[in-house]
C-alpha cells in the first residue's frame, strides 16, 4: 500500500529527472534494450556503495525496530491493557505513505539516512510487535501452567518458556519486516538517505538496464537476508524439526 | 544414593485444609467453601464433583497457584502462606491433564527441570532422571527425545516423573489420565497406583470420574457445587454409607456393584468344592457330594491344583479318569477383584469359577449366587431412603 503510492510518487518525480540525467548516451541505452550487457559491465561499480548504503539503512533500522517492538511487546504481555493501543499506534504509523514519511520528517530531522532510518524503523514496529504477541498467545496454556506449578518465577517462564516458544512467530515477523524494508529502503533516496534508489532516481527511470540491476541488487539482497532469517531460525528451534510420533 | 531417595518413605507431609475458603471478587458464591479435611501423609486423596464443584480449585491453592482468600492449609506443621510461592511448588510434584511438558526440551530436561530450579548439580539431575524413566517404565534411549517424539501415555509417564524429580512431600494430580484413551488410561492408573505402593507420597488428585476415585482414592473428598464439601470418607464408607442424596446420586444407583471393584475374591465366604482326585473311587466322590454346596466334582491333581469338573458321565465308571468331562472354565486367584472376577464368570458362561491360592492351590469356588446374595445383603445395599428421613447437607 505504502510502497505503491510512492511508486506513484516516483513517476511524477522522475519525471522532471529523466531529461536532465540520462545525458550519457551509448547506442544500447539510446535503443534503450531491456538489459544492455556492455554498460552493465562497464558501470557495475557505481552500484557499489548504494548496496553497501542499503544494507546498512535495513540492517539499522531492523535493529532499531525490533528493540523497540519487542520491548513493547514484553510491556504488552505483561500488561494486556496495553495490547489495543500499541497495536492501534504501530498500525497508523505502518499507513503513513513512505514517501509522505520522509517528508514529513524533513524539517524535523532534514536530509540524510537519520530521516531514513527512522522512517523504516518504525514501518517494521506493527509487523515485529504484532508477531510476536501472536508468538506468546500461541505458547500453550498448559506449558505456562505446568512451568508455574512446578516453581518458575514470572521472569523465568517468559525466558525459558515463552521466548524460546514465540521464536517461530518472532522469526517470521522479522523476516517480513526484513524484507519490506529492503523494498521500502529504496525509496530513502528522497531523503536524501541513499541506498539503491539513489542510482533509480539518478539514472532516472526510463533507462530499463539502470533499473534491473539496482532492483535485482535489492531484490537478492531481500531473498537472502530472508534465508539467513530463516535458518537462523531453523537452528535455534530444533525441536520443530523432529519427525511426530505415530 | 540416588536410589535411596525413591523409596524412602520418610518424605511424605500430610496435607490440612483449615476453612480454606476461595472467593472471587464480583461472585457471589465462593469457589471453595470453608474446606476443611486432612489428608495423612502417603495417602492418595481425591476430590471428586461434578464440573464447577471447586474440586481443581481447591486442589490449587494447596501450591498458591489459586490464592485461597481466607482459612489456610498446611503442609506438615507449616502453612502455604508462610511460603514463597515459587519455592513452595518446588517442593510439590505438579501433574496436569494436558500434560504440559516443554516441548522445546528433550525428555531428560523435562525431568530435570524442577532439580535445575533446585540448583541440583548435572550429574546428580542427570541420575536422577535415568532413574525416573526406570521407574515410569520408560525406555532409557527417550531421554534424548523431544515431547512431540511421544505418544500421550508416554508423554504423561514422563508428566509424572517430572513431578517426582524433586523428591516432592505432596504431589498434586489434576485429572492426570483424563485425556488418555481408556486402555491406557486403565495401564496409567495401575502403574501409578504400584508406584505410589512404593513411594509412598501423599497425593491430592483431582476427576470427575467417580470410578476413577473409587480405584485410585485411598479417600474421597466429594465436593458440590458452591465448592461445599459432601462426604470425605473411604471408598467402601461411601459405598456403604452415602451422607446424603447427593453422595448417593454422583456415586450411582450402581454403587453395590462398584463396591465390587473394592473388594478380592478372598473378602467373601467361599464355597467349598468336592474335591477328587485323578483313580480315587467314584463311590467316595458321590459320597461326597451328598449336600454339597457345589453340585459338581472338581477334579484334582495331587498338589490340590485343580484340572477340570467331573460330569454325571465321568462318576459311572468304578475310578475317577484322569481326563474330566469339563474344561475347568475360568480360574481366579484369591487376590483377584470382585468385580474382575464377575466378569470372568460372566464371560467364561459359567456358574462356578475355582479359586486358587498364590501356590495354585484350590482354595473354593466362586459361584454367581455368591456375588447376588452378597448384592442383595444388606451389607452391599443400605436401604432405600426418601429425602424426608435424611436431609439435604
Amino acid at each position: 500500500m505504502a510502497s505503491a503510492i510512492a511508486l506513484a510518487a516516483v513517476g511524477e518525480v522522475g519525471k522532471g529527472f529523466i531529461h536532465e540525467r540520462t545525458s550519457e548516451t551509448l547506442p544500447c541505452q539510446a535503443t534503450n534494450k531491456l538489459f544492455c550487457w556492455d554498460w552493465a559491465g562497464e558501470h557495475i561499480n557505481r552500484y557499489e556503495t548504494p548496496t553497501l548504503q542499503h544494507l546498512e539503512l535495513v540492517a539499522i533500522s531492523v535493529v532499531i525496530g525490533f528493540v523497540i517492538a519487542f520491548a513493547l511487546a514484553l510491556l504488552a504481555h505483561r500488561h494486556q491493557w496495553l495490547q489495543p493501543p500499541l497495536l492501534a499506534g504501530t498500525g497508523v504509523l505502518y499507513t503513513i505513505p513512505s514517501v509522505a514519511f520522509f517528508f514529513l520528517l524533513l524539517p524535523l530531522t532534514g536530509r540524510g539516512m537519520d530521516t531514513a532510518i527512522i522512517a523504516l524503523s518504525a514501518y517494521t514496529l506493527q509487523i515485529i510487535f504484532r508477531n510476536t504477541m501472536i508468538g506468546f498467545a500461541n505458547v500453550p496454556r498448559a506449558v505456562v501452567d505446568a512451568a508455574r506449578g512446578m516453581g518458575q518465577t514470572d521472569r523465568q517462564i517468559l525466558w525459558r518458556v515463552e521466548l524460546p516458544l514465540a521464536m517461530p512467530e518472532i522469526f517470521a515477523g522479522l523476516q517480513v519486516a526484513t524484507v519490506s524494508t529492503v523494498a521500502i529502503a529504496t525509496l530513502a533516496a528522497f531523503a536524501g538517505g541513499g541506498g539503491l534508489g539513489e542510482p533509480i532516481l539518478k539514472g532516472g527511470i526510463s533507462f530499463k538496464t539502470n533499473l534491473i540491476i539496482a532492483g535485482g541488487i535489492a531484490f537478492l539482497i531481500a531473498v537472502s537476508l530472508g534465508l539467513i532469517l530463516f535458518a537462523v531460525q531453523r537452528f535455534l528451534t530444533p525441536w520443530r524439526r523432529v519427525r511426530q510420533a505415530g | 544414593m540416588p536410589s535411596d531417595e525413591l523409596t524412602q518413605k520418610a518424605g511424605a507431609s500430610p496435607v490440612r485444609y483449615s476453612g480454606a475458603t476461595k472467593r472471587y471478587p464480583g461472585s457471589a458464591k465462593a469457589a471453595v467453601e470453608d474446606l476443611t479435611l486432612e489428608v495423612p501423609a502417603g495417602e492418595i486423596c481425591v476430590l471428586v464433583g461434578p464440573s464447577g464443584c471447586g474440586k481443581t480449585t481447591a486442589m490449587r491453592m494447596v501450591n498458591r497457584t489459586v490464592e485461597m482468600t481466607e482459612g489456610d492449609i498446611f503442609i506438615g506443621e507449616q502453612s502455604v502462606r508462610d511460603r514463597n510461592p515459587a519455592q513452595l511448588r518446588r517442593e510439590i510434584g505438579y501433574v496436569i491433564q494436558q500434560i504440559g511438558l516443554f516441548p522445546h526440551r528433550t525428555i531428560a530436561e523435562n525431568i530435570g527441570a524442577v532439580p535445575q530450579l533446585l540448583g541440583w548439580k548435572k550429574e546428580r539431575a542427570a541420575a536422577r532422571g535415568a532413574e525416573l524413566l526406570a521407574l515410569v517404565g520408560l525406555d532409557p534411549d527417550l531421554a534424548d527425545r523431544y515431547p512431540a517424539q511421544l505418544s500421550g501415555g508416554q508423554q504423561q509417564r514422563v508428566g509424572v516423573a517430572r513431578a517426582l524429580a524433586a523428591d516432592p512431600l505432596v504431589m498434586l494430580m489434576d485429572e492426570p489420565f483424563g485425556a488418555i484413551d481408556p486402555i491406557n488410561r486403565e495401564r496409567l492408573q495401575n502403574e501409578f497406583l504400584r508406584l505410589q505402593a512404593e513411594i509412598g507420597k501423599t497425593v491430592l488428585f483431582v476427576t470427575h470420574d467417580i470410578d476413577e476415585a473409587i480405584k485410585m482414592g485411598d479417600r474421597i473428598a466429594i465436593m458440590r457445587e458452591g465448592g461445599k464439601l459432601a462426604q470425605y470418607a473411604t471408598p467402601a464408607e461411601l459405598l456403604m454409607d452415602p451422607a446424603d442424596e447427593f453422595v448417593e446420586d454422583f456415586v450411582g444407583a450402581d454403587r453395590a456393584l462398584k463396591r465390587l471393584a473394592l473388594m478380592r475374591v478372598s473378602d467373601i465366604d467361599l464355597w467349598e468344592a468336592p474335591l477328587a482326585y485323578v483313580g480315587q473311587a467314584t463311590g467316595e466322590v458321590r459320597a461326597k457330594l451328598e449336600g454339597a454346596e457345589v453340585p459338581y466334582p472338581l477334579l484334582v491333581d495331587s498338589e490340590r491344583r485343580p484340572l477340570g469338573w467331573l460330569s454325571g458321565r465321568d462318576l459311572a465308571g468304578e475310578q475317577v479318569p484322569a481326563r474330566p468331562d469339563s474344561p475347568l472354565g475360568p480360574l481366579l486367584d484369591r487376590d483377584d477383584v470382585m468385580r474382575d472376577a464377575l466378569a470372568d464368570l460372566l464371560q467364561g458362561e459359567s456358574q462356578y469359577a475355582a479359586v486358587v491360592d498364590h501356590e495354585g492351590r484350590i482354595d473354593g469356588v466362586l459361584s454367581v449366587e455368591i456375588i447376588s446374595e452378597f448384592l442383595a445383603s444388606p451389607e452391599a445395599k443400605t436401604e432405600e431412603h426418601s429425602a424426608t428421613e435424611r436431609p439435604h447437607g
